[in-house]
């Protein structure tokens, strides 16, 4: 796919990529009910878990897409979802313009912007379904996801196209092409999204597992902090080396990276700072010795019952 | 004469691998009877055997050398001789025939103390217990005997250093009584009373059929290192002390029982009173220099119960409240106690007067996150050991019996139970499990 020359940037909210996986994973979880009651649930919950093995084609849901277009700026805010008729290979007209009413009344600046599916990639038949809509707007966007988790990919599988007049052949037509995007979010919307995120299924009420999460949650933060941190050290050597070009830009941007750390460096910032680590050293050791308490309890109530006499009053069995 | 050349070939030739040593093991085992029957031709051969390369034969041809009464001319040759052998072995060789190092080394120690210059056997000692050790946490005949040396030649901190290693393997239980009874006393040596109190108490608590004399010199220290450390004794012994301990043990140590009850009254005149009176049998048990130091410790409890009703007090009233003859020497003995690190004051000498401080660790230094982290280091390990016992537990035969016939009783009466409520009697309800 060629990407896009029109000269729009795009800007999508977390919302929209909510709505369309929430929407493709009830729909998967309608059409084949999964084996297990567990499975569907952290699938709700989160958007890029490993969906419950499907038999068949996955089904492609569509819906539509709003939100406000300022001069070459175009920020998509929020979708919602429509019904595709099969036999027309079109969208239920009726209701997307039912939706846009009531959606005008409460957002008035919010225009429909595009269209969403689900799938691999963009398919021919998608096209009709541009160019119906092109009579609400003239130049409306198709975003993507791609509800398929490849564990390699470290961008979100979501691609945006948009449609342009090309001559192949000798025929003018539309094709899609791709455009470049960002993501922008309100403060309120990173709250609620690292929220949603963080969700776990039903047994995540016990403090232990919400403990766990969440360490896991850092952990893994570091973890990545880590291999970034190693990448550009691993980057950094070589260019010492020689091996590759020496690139001015690149190392401007990690000296500031440098000089931005340390954040705090003062006298009271480091005794607060060792007081709140042995803090967390001491309760590490207290929890530590209840466990250790807690398995010599077991071990004693297991040695009494095997080696137990008649006599349980101060004896052992002696060895001398 | 013929067989004993057979065998310095045999093990010149079998010390490689540790099949072959093996092998040699089985011969030397055999040929053990004739070595023992002529001794004295046994010299010779030594100098044609390494200690070192061969260690294992050179073991059996040692023991069997050494077997029977020397005197002390013998035994001052002898010592440079077992000394080298212990120096040089080869650790894996001996582990072969543990009994039979443990008896060299047995005899080792008796010939030093013959001649009575115990500071010679304390290093070779020391290397024959690392070398019979499989690990370090593992208690061998000899370590008794090792710290005997260290306490008869005063060199406590070498026997401190192996006072340090935890202990989780025992070879002989009974090895535990003389190992934690000497460990007490040279700890007690050293000034470090906790760690004292713990291998005394281990001592007093251990099963016992009978009542052992090692228990009851023990219970004596006992009662006056935790006077001196905690300025408090009580009389009971823990549950799990054996009932042999705990109704005999008293009846031995009655002497310091009451020094001990005396003690606890908090008056230092009378207290004084009831040790002379009773010098002689302190003296007799070997005691009387820990009786002193109870007496000074007395002082320095007294002292330390001032700081909880006192947050300044002058020297003079110190003096008062503890008995001693003057403020300087209430001067000095607090200046003692603040500098052990017991009691954090300061002391104004212009007034005369002394200002009790709280603790004024902040747990905001680098040194304390590093002995918090061993410490956490420390129980790691332990808690890995306790799982692995515990897991050790689940498997015994005798435990799984024991909660099997549990459990089916357990079933059994649930069966009934439920066989009562299906028929509507109207008291199922009160037994419903």
């Amino acid at each position: 796919m060629a990407s896009s020359s029109s000269g729009l940037t795009f800007k999508l909210h977390p919302l929209v990529i909510l709505n369309i996986s929430d929407h493709y994973t009830r729909v998967k979880s309608q059409l084949h009910p999964p084996p297990s009651a567990h499975h569907c649930a952290p699938a709700a919950a989160d958007p890029f878990a490993p969906p419950a093995p499907a038999a068949a084609d996955p089904p492609r849901v569509y819906g539509c897409v709003i939100g406000v277009q300022r001069g070459r700026t175009v920020e998509i805010f929020n979708s919602f979802e429509l019904l595709y008729d099969p036999a027309t290979h079109s969208l239920d007209r009726a209701f997307l313009d039912k939706k846009q009413e009531l959606y005008k009344k409460v957002f008035p600046n919010f225009y429909v912007l595009g269209w969403y599916s689900t799938g691999s990639d963009a398919e021919e038949s998608d096209m009709h379904i541009h160019k119906a809509l092109m009579d609400i707007n003239e130049s409306p966007v198709y975003v993507l996801l791609n509800p398929s988790i490849n564990h390699a990919q470290k961008d979100l599988p979501v691609t945006i196209y948009e449609s342009e007049l090309h001559v192949i052949d000798g025929i003018p037509q539309l094709i899609f092409v791709r455009a470049s995007y960002t993501i922008e979010t309100v403060e309120a919307e990173r709250i609620s999204v690292d929220h949603v995120a963080h969700l776990k299924p039903s047994d995540g009420g016990t403090a232990a597992t919400q403990l766990a999460a969440h360490l896991t949650g850092i952990h893994s933060a570091i973890k990545m902090l880590n291999s970034r941190v190693r990448v550009l050290h691993h980057y950094l050597l070589a260019m010492q080396k020689g091996e590759i070009p020496c690139e001015n830009s690149l190392l401007r941007q990690v000296s500031s990276l440098l000089r931005r750390l340390p954040a705090i460096e003062s006298g009271k910032f480091q005794d607060d700072f060792l007081m709140e680590y042995n803090d967390t050293l001491l309760i590490t050791y207290l929890a530590m010795l209840t466990n250790c308490s807690s398995t010599m309890n077991e071990l004693i109530d297991k040695f009494n019952t095997a080696y137990d006499r008649h006599s349980r009053r101060g004896g052992r069995t002696p060895f001398v | 004469m013929g067989s004993i050349e057979n065998l310095v070939t045999q093990i010149q030739g079998l010390s490689g691998s540790i099949d072959d040593i093996a092998h040699l093991h089985n011969i030397l085992k055999v040929a053990d009877e004739s070595l023992h029957a002529e001794p004295s031709a046994l010299s010779s051969v030594l100098d044609q055997v390494d200690p070192a390369k061969h260690s294992l034969g050179y073991l059996y041809f040692l023991e069997a050398f050494t077997s029977g009464p020397v005197s002390k001319e013998q035994a001052l040759t002898l010592i440079p001789i077992l000394a080298r052998f212990i120096n040089c072995c080869d650790a894996q060789q001996i582990r072969f025939a543990p009994d039979k190092f443990v008896s060299v080394c047995k005899r080792f120690k008796d010939h030093v103390l013959l001649i009575e210059s115990p500071l010679r056997g304390v290093s070779p000692m020391r290397a024959a217990v690392r070398k019979l050790q499989t690990t370090s946490e593992h208690l061998t005949t000899l370590h008794p005997d090792f710290l005997l040396l260290c306490l008869l030649s005063k060199s406590y901190n070498i026997g401190l250093s192996v006072l340090e290693d935890d202990i989780f393997d025992v070879d002989q239980p009974r090895d535990l009584f003389l190992y934690c009874y000497y460990g007490g006393m040279i700890c007690i040596g050293q000034k470090r009373f906790r760690k004292a109190l713990e291998l005394l108490h281990n001592v007093v608590t251990a099963p016992m059929n009978a009542i052992n004399a090692i228990a009851v010199e023990a219970y004596k220290k006992y009662i006056l290192v935790s006077l001196i450390h905690y300025g408090q004794f009580s009389t009971s012994l823990p549950k799990y002390a054996s009932s042999a301990a705990q109704r005999n043990l008293k009846n031995f140590c009655q002497p310091y029982i009451e020094l001990a009850t005396t003690y606890s009254s908090g008056k230092i005149a009378e207290f004084k009173i009831y040790v002379d009176t009773n010098r002689e049998k302190y003296d007799n048990d070997k005691n009387l220099g820990l009786v002193k130091q109870v007496v000074s410790s007395m002082y320095k409890h007294n002292i330390q119960r001032l700081t909880q009703t006192y947050l300044t007090l002058s020297l003079q009233d110190i003096a008062n409240t503890v008995q001693l003859g003057s403020p300087k020497e209430a001067e000095m003995h607090v200046l003692q106690m603040i500098q052990d690190g017991e009691i954090f004051a300061t002391i104004n000498q212009k007034d005369g007067m002394v200002r009790f401080l709280e603790d004024p660790e902040q747990y905001k230094t680098c040194q304390m996150i590093e002995h918090i982290d061993s410490s956490i280091q420390r129980i790691m390990t332990l808690s890995r050991k306790l799982n692995a016992m515990d897991e050790l537990m689940s498997y015994d035969p005798l435990y799984l019996s024991k909660v099997r016939t549990c459990f089916e009783i357990l079933r059994q009466v649930t069966v009934v139970s439920e066989g009562f409520v299906s028929s509507g009697w109207e008291g199922a309800t009160e037994i419903r499990l």
